[in-house]
């Protein structure tokens, strides 16, 4: 009879479930709909915030071309159904690109994108968009994005004035009334930079937020990052983030890096990942840094991929971490001939584990640009692009994978 | 078990006929001298013109694109030749700026490289004077390589023969 149940138990999870060594992953669930050929979707936002998860509600947001232009739209499910609503258009210009989510803790949801070479936010709560787009920029911006600490919104962009760019973070609160209200913007430097600042990413916990992004003022592409401790009213001096990791002859200024993801964990923890030329002909790898206690320095600079597969390029990282210490980062690459969903994570000795594929992202198709969240629980909640192959039309799905080891 | 790593230059054939949207700036900086286009403008401008055109990728601080740009691109021959009978198109690998696909999409050229899987740059692709990719060659060139290069394409040898045995008779 034990066994009978056993073997039920193992025949259901064959079924229903497909595990890694660390989550258990339910049957993929369709966030947009079927591929429709000339229809393209994208997943490409600054800090891949794609999805955000809050008490009872998941919510994804995406840009596609659908109606002709690209817009930004998103969907969202109660945690326990089994589907995902109608899509519902956020932007309202021209064009949109490259929209971002958190949430907040009321199962609310604040949206930020970029639209008509602006940025512009709105409300999501009681499954409604509740307020018209609010723009921030002030002058040619994009690369949007946002994270929040309950009811507390920053979200960070690029713009350009003149000549001069800057990096911009303003801090937002949700209202009485339910408005997003600008409390302030301030730039993460004073003075504009005559080289291009890109990609911004956000990290927050109670002790403070911390903003990472692309910086080509040194003539060729590093990361930095600044911390702030009075809620975005003003900023560290920057700072590296990649270590230096060239030199090699006369010409060489340093290594590619770029599309840096930065996730806070634990209570003063943060997790960045990017992608990092340093392996020269190989590519991209995926690199990482952890920081603590939200003070002036990362840790060194450590590979996040195994051995296998890396003699090829990887891409499209995200990072997520929760308050009780869980964190992961995930990527796409095609060591395996097309593109799979990989992921790895600190084991118990503080290590990278083996990099881990999950079945229900990885086979025959092409899967890539993953977005996620971990819940208080550890659980993950993923999505990513699927595709036939890659001249074909996408589509999102959905999977949330229960914690099963610690 | 599946099969391992296909072909690095999957996906070349999408990077034909692509169309630019509003112009963001340039980021990265291809060789001075040269009249490198955004890639959309260049595609129009070779099929206009019915010239084959020259793609190629960079990356903003890339090593051997520098040494490239000081020691074969400065030549008076590689000038003349790349700028008369190519037309020029440059595509950064770490850029957010955004370009048209031949099938509608709407894509960053970051996107675009890791599509078509550039692994490193410098990477070259010369494609014909009907805009087809006739090969593509990545990391150091010499200034005798990238001469032949330029014959192998706008003397129509590519009709043939392969390259490699373009480069062994020569």
């Amino acid at each position: 009879m034990i066994n009978l149940g056993f073997t039920v138990v193992l025949l259901l999870l064959s079924v229903n479930s497909y595990a890694t060594d660390k989550w258990l992953f339910s049957e993929k669930t369709a966030v947009t709909r079927k591929p429709q050929a000339g229809v393209f979707l994208h997943l490409d936002g600054s800090n891949r915030k794609h999805i955000a998860v809050s008490q009872n509600i998941v919510l994804v947001v995406w840009e596609d071309d659908h109606s002709s232009d690209p817009q930004v739209y998103l969907s969202y499910k109660e945690r326990s159904a089994d589907h995902f609503s109608k899509q519902v258009l956020v932007s309202s210009g021209t064009e949109a690109y490259e929209p971002a989510v958190a949430n907040l803790s009321n199962d609310g949801f604040v949206v930020t994108w970029e639209q008509d070479a602006a940025v512009y936010a709105r409300l999501f709560i009681n499954k409604a968009l509740i307020t018209p787009p609010i723009k921030l920029s002030k002058a040619v911006a994009g690369h949007a994005t946002v994270i929040t600490l309950e009811n507390k919104v920053y979200i960070a962009w690029r713009e350009q004035i003149g000549r001069e760019w800057f990096l911009k973070v303003a801090f937002l609160k949700v209202s009485e009334d339910q408005q997003l209200r600008v409390i302030q913007q301030k730039s993460v430097e004073i003075e504009g930079i005559k080289s291009a600042l890109l990609y911004p990413a956000l990290a927050v916990s109670e002790l403070g937020l911390t903003v990472t992004w692309e910086d080509r003022r040194a003539g060729h592409t590093r990361l930095m990052f600044s911390y702030s401790s009075d809620q975005a009213q003003s900023f560290s001096e920057p700072q590296y983030l990649n270590e230096f990791y060239s030199n090699r002859n006369e010409f060489d200024k340093g290594n590619g890096v770029t599309r840096v993801s930065i996730a806070a964990f634990a209570e003063d923890e943060l997790i960045a990942a990017w992608m990092d030329k340093r392996r020269g002909e190989n590519g991209y790898g995926i690199f990482s840094a952890l920081g603590a206690d939200w003070g002036p320095a990362f840790g060194p600079n450590e590979r996040v991929h195994s051995q296998f597969g890396d003699n090829l390029p990887h891409y499209n990282p995200a990072t997520a971490g929760n308050k009780k210490g869980d964190f992961v980062v995930v990527w796409d690459d095609y060591r395996h001939g097309n593109s799979d969903i990989w992921m790895s994570s600190y084991d118990d000795d503080s290590e990278w584990t083996e990099d881990y594929t999950p079945a229900i992202a990885s086979g025959e198709r092409e899967q890539s640009h993953p977005a996620i969240s971990l819940d208080e629980q550890g659980n993950l909640h993923m999505i990513w692009m699927d595709r036939f192959d890659l001249n074909s039309p996408a589509q999102i799905w959905y999977s949330s994978g229960k914690l099963i080891l610690k | 078990m599946r099969m391992i790593i296909k072909n690095s230059g999957r996906g070349i054939l999408s990077a034909l006929f692509l169309f630019i949207l509003p112009a963001q700036l340039l980021f990265a900086a291809p060789p001075d001298g040269y009249n490198f286009l955004p890639l959309g403008k260049a595609i129009q401008k070779a099929t206009a013109e019915h010239k084959p055109l020259f793609l190629y990728f960079g990356r903003y601080g890339c090593s051997t694109c520098r040494k490239m740009h000081k020691e074969v691109f400065t030549d008076t021959t590689i000038q003349s030749t790349y700028s008369n009978d190519f037309v020029l198109a440059y595509v950064d690998t770490e850029s957010g700026n955004r370009i048209r696909l031949p099938s509608g999409e709407r894509t960053t050229e970051m996107q675009f490289a890791a599509k078509n899987r550039i692994l490193g740059t410098p990477t070259f692709i010369y494609f014909s004077n009907d805009q087809k990719p006739v090969f593509k060659r990545a990391g150091f060139q010499t200034i005798e390589k990238m001469n032949k290069y330029s014959d192998f394409v706008t003397q129509g040898h590519f009709k043939s023969t392969s390259l490699k045995e373009y480069l062994a008779q020569e």
